[in-house]
């Protein structure tokens, strides 16, 4: 729990310095729009949270999220190229697809053990074609369908906006069964167990591949919902919608403690990495200083958009070299103690005789 | 060795620890150039850490190295490199993907004038008369990959001697080899005494070291035991050094002789993945059946097919009579058959989980209704087994990359332990542990054997499969060679079908 707390207190400390830059940070419109940005990537990153604990990694997610929403403009937009199926078949089939491609994916890295990199890489590449293809290679508008609805409705309106979107509460669901599955289920231990030792896991009886399976389909599927609420939000599909997402969801988990080498991660740590990448994005375009220039007159200085990459590259550079350091200093700090103990009387031993000295 | 002259490598006072144990404590050795000096000790002794910090792998806490007479700090293994001091591990290593010569000169290409860029010709020459002297007919283009584990040495050696070694350490160089690779192995290291390189020759075979070694130095429990002239000393003194016979009684607890029982686990011309023979034995309730061989006798392989990690080509088992086809771990777990493996950090644990966790794993999901863990459960199975292994870990909830080797190995008995065994297959089962540790372990398997518990053990410690089986199964090159009964069971009846020799066959 360390990593989570230490990356909460981060967190706040962001907040409270955006929102004392300005105020407008935690002005209605602002934090309601960060906080379903939020819950969007929060969606995905638990998915992919499930193959980094694992020990796997999933690069499509970002071509999932982008195919699931063309789908549903194509199955359900009533302009055309949309078809106008009902958003009860567009919905459904779209998320049906984004589970099968997870499906397929974990079955070609377990059954034929290909490396999950390499796979999802393909499955990244011809996902993202499939959608343009769909899309014909331009742009499905939605119109004003009420399905937009789900993004920019929610329950608990207070003057015209609702308290909480449909997004966040989905990304609630989704937070609440996904710490249900991952901490308090077999499921979820056996997703440590083989993060942690893929082999001992093995040895121990537990089916591997199919757990293994399971959390490509996890991924996949959470990429699905996350396309389904990405869709209603922009409004219209494109190729383009997902690229490059799944880095950001790398990014949160690994943020929130996760390890890429498996075995480490919590949903609660998930759901904190989210925050901060968006917060981070956000805080770029709201963070202001005011100052007086030479003569007197009031400016006030702003962040240069472009250094967007550059923040977050940065931010998650010093969060796993901060991580690192810690753990080093720790590492040597327990070798210190030990060797100090053994320098007494010797631990674990037996009483030995007096030794035969032959010499 | 001429009187008066510094030695060519003296190692004094040499201490050294790790959390949890003194691996080594005031321990010295020395030796001359042209002269192999056998280090000897059982599992544990600390062999390896003293010759890791001659490596430059390990630093130690306290003593001194001196080579010629000039003290030394050996803080890198590119320093030990760069002194003349050469290590050859037990398991080789050889990068198996690249050629004899790129071998033979990784990371020192230098050495014949490829600065950056591989000079491949003179690579391949000065590899080919190195081969030449380790009598080596391969082309040093060939692949590692395609070369038997008594070519590969030889390629280790020569690599050494790239290296302009004066000091050169084999760790158990035999034990993968053939009979005529052992005696090519011991000419070459004939020439290398005449050469004038020194030789710590690390080995557990009594009838090599008699023949090999000027001197020999015993280790035990991290101590210096002594070191003796070949001509001083017999086999049964070289043992009594190792074990220390005061130590030995209660190592091993009293067992009553033990009466026939019904067979638990039949196994009828089974063939394991890559070996030839069928091979066929049966082990009985309550009984310790030990196997023994040497490294690569396929003992380990028997005891994973058994397990279903590898399934078999053919042949059939029973468990308590009921026919028994394991296809993988999760059908031998469910007839009660269990694996405490060779290798328990890569197979038997997942280091960065808790005891309690690592304890419940093949189980859990029986312990709560419908998948859902079940913590209390999870908890008593835990404290359960932490305490009737008497297993030294501050909590069940410590991670158990935190715990010593003992201990960990504790956890492992403590996961099967928890399921009620039938038949428990133990590879190595004190591998690496502590002597004190080792001694309660022997405790709990004569425990385990008494309630009627059918235990496999490989070991490839004599005073093991001696002290601790009612029969022993012997292998050889991947084939059962004789199963032999507790009476007059020795160590050379034993010794003699481990080697592959005829003759005394049971």
């Amino acid at each position: 729990m360390r990593r989570e707390l230490g990356m909460f207190i981060a967190l706040v400390a962001m907040c409270l310095l955006l929102f004392i830059s300005n105020p407008d940070f935690l002005g209605a419109s602002n934090a309601l729009n960060t906080t379903r940005q939020i819950s969007m990537l929060g969606i995905y990153a638990i998915g992919i949270g499930f193959v980094i604990i694992s020990g796997g990694i999933d690069l499509s997610i970002g071509s999932v999220i982008g195919l699931t929403g063309v789908l549903i403009a194509k199955l359900s937009s009533s302009a055309p190229p949309g078809l106008g199926y009902p958003l009860w078949v567009g919905i459904p089939c779209a998320l049906g697809v984004a589970l099968l491609i997870g499906l397929g994916q974990g079955l070609l890295i377990t059954r034929l053990k290909l490396q999950p990199f390499i796979v999802t890489l393909g499955g990244m590449l011809l996902v993202r074609g499939v959608s343009q293809t769909v899309a014909e290679g331009g742009t499905i508008s939605f119109g004003d369908a009420p399905f937009l609805e789900l993004a920019n409705g929610g329950i608990w309106r207070v003057q015209g906006e609702p308290l909480l979107p449909y997004p966040v509460l989905i990304f609630l669901v989704v937070v609440g069964i996904g710490t249900f599955l991952l901490h308090s289920t077999v499921l979820g231990r056996y997703v440590y167990a083989i993060g942690g030792n893929r082999e001992a896991a093995r040895y121990s009886g537990i089916d591997v591949n199919r757990i293994e399976t399971l959390t490509y389909v996890i991924s996949a599927g959470l990429a699905g919902v996350a396309g389904v609420c990405y869709a209603a939000y922009i409004g219209q599909m494109s190729q383009q919608v997902g690229v490059a997402y799944e880095l950001y969801a790398i990014a949160a988990a690994v943020l929130g403690g996760c390890s890429l080498r498996g075995g480490e991660g919590t949903v609660l740590g998930i759901v904190i990495g989210s925050a901060i990448m968006r917060v981070i994005d956000n805080g770029i375009n709201m963070f202001q200083l005011q100052h007086r220039d030479e003569g007197g007159v009031p400016r006030i200085w702003r962040l240069d958009p472009n250094w967007t990459f550059i923040i977050i590259g940065a931010v998650i550079l010093l969060a796993v070299i901060l991580d690192q350091l810690v753990h080093m200093v720790n590492a040597a700090r327990r070798t210190r103690r030990a060797a100090a103990s053994a320098g007494g009387p010797r631990a674990n031993s037996v009483d030995v005789a007096p030794d035969a000295k032959t010499s | 060795m001429t009187k008066g002259a510094p030695w060519l490598l003296a190692m004094s006072g040499i201490t050294k620890r790790f959390p949890g144990v003194v691996a080594l404590e005031d321990v010295s050795l020395e030796l001359s150039g042209g002269e192999v000096l056998a280090l000897m000790g059982e599992n544990g002794a600390g062999k390896s850490t003293l010759m890791k910090i001659l490596g430059g792998a390990e630093m130690p806490d306290q003593g001194r190295i001196d080579l010629d007479g000039n003290p030394v700090v050996l803080d890198s293994v590119r320093e030990a490199h760069r002194l003349g001091i050469a290590l050859i591990h037990q398991e080789l290593m050889l990068a198996p993907n690249l050629d004899i010569a790129a071998n033979i000169f990784l990371g020192n290409e230098a050495a014949v004038g490829s600065v950056g860029v591989l000079r491949r010709s003179a690579l391949n020459l000065a590899a080919g008369a190195l081969l030449a002297r380790v009598g080596l007919a391969r082309a040093p283009t060939t692949p590692v990959s395609t070369l038997t584990a008594g070519q590969m040495q030889m390629v280790e050696i020569a690599k050494a001697l790239s290296k302009k070694a004066r000091i050169i350490v084999m760790d158990e160089p035999t034990s993968s080899l053939t009979g005529a690779e052992s005696e090519h192995l011991f000419r070459i290291i004939g020439q290398l005494k005449a050469d004038g390189i020194g030789i710590i020759y690390i080995s557990h075979r009594m009838d090599e070291v008699m023949k090999l070694a000027d001197r020999i130095t015993v280790l035990r429990d991290g101590r210096h035991v002594g070191t003796l002239d070949r001509d001083q000393v017999t086999s049964e003194k070289i043992v009594s050094m190792m074990v220390g016979r005061e130590l030995k009684n209660e190592y091993f607890p009293p067992r009553a002789a033990k009466t026939p029982g019904p067979p638990v686990l039949e196994v009828h011309g089974l063939i394991v993945p890559g070996t030839a023979r069928p091979v066929s034995f049966t082990a009985e309730r309550g009984e310790i059946l030990g196997f023994a061989g040497l490294v690569g006798s396929g003992r380990t392989e028997l005891m994973e097919t058994i397990f279903g990690v590898t399934p078999a080509l053919s042949g059939s088992m029973t468990v308590a009579g009921k026919p028994y086809t394991p296809r993988r771990p999760r059908d031998a777990i469910d007839c009660g058959v269990y694996l405490a493996p060779e290798d328990r950090k890569r197979h038997g644990l997942v280091l960065p989980m808790t005891v309690a966790e690592n304890i419940s794993l093949p189980n859990i999901a029986s312990y709560g209704p419908a998948g859902l863990l079940n913590r209390e459960a999870e908890r008593r199975a835990a404290e359960a087994e932490v305490t009737r292994l008497r297993t030294r870990t501050p909590s069940i909830f410590q991670r158990v990359v935190n715990l010593s080797g003992g201990n960990q190995q504790k956890v492992v008995l403590g996961k099967w332990l928890a399921m009620a065994p039938q038949v428990l297959i133990l590879d190595e089962p004190t591998r690496g542990i502590d002597v004190g540790a080792k001694a309660e372990i022997y405790r709990h398997m004569a425990a385990l054997a008494d309630q009627g518990i059918t235990i496999l053990m490989v070991s490839s410690d004599m005073e093991e499969i001696l002290g601790m089986s009612d029969r022993v199964v012997v292998m050889h090159e991947r084939m059962l060679r004789g199963i032999l009964a507790r009476e007059g069971l020795t160590a050379e009846g034993i010794a003699t079908l481990m080697t592959g020799r005829t003759g005394a066959a049971a």
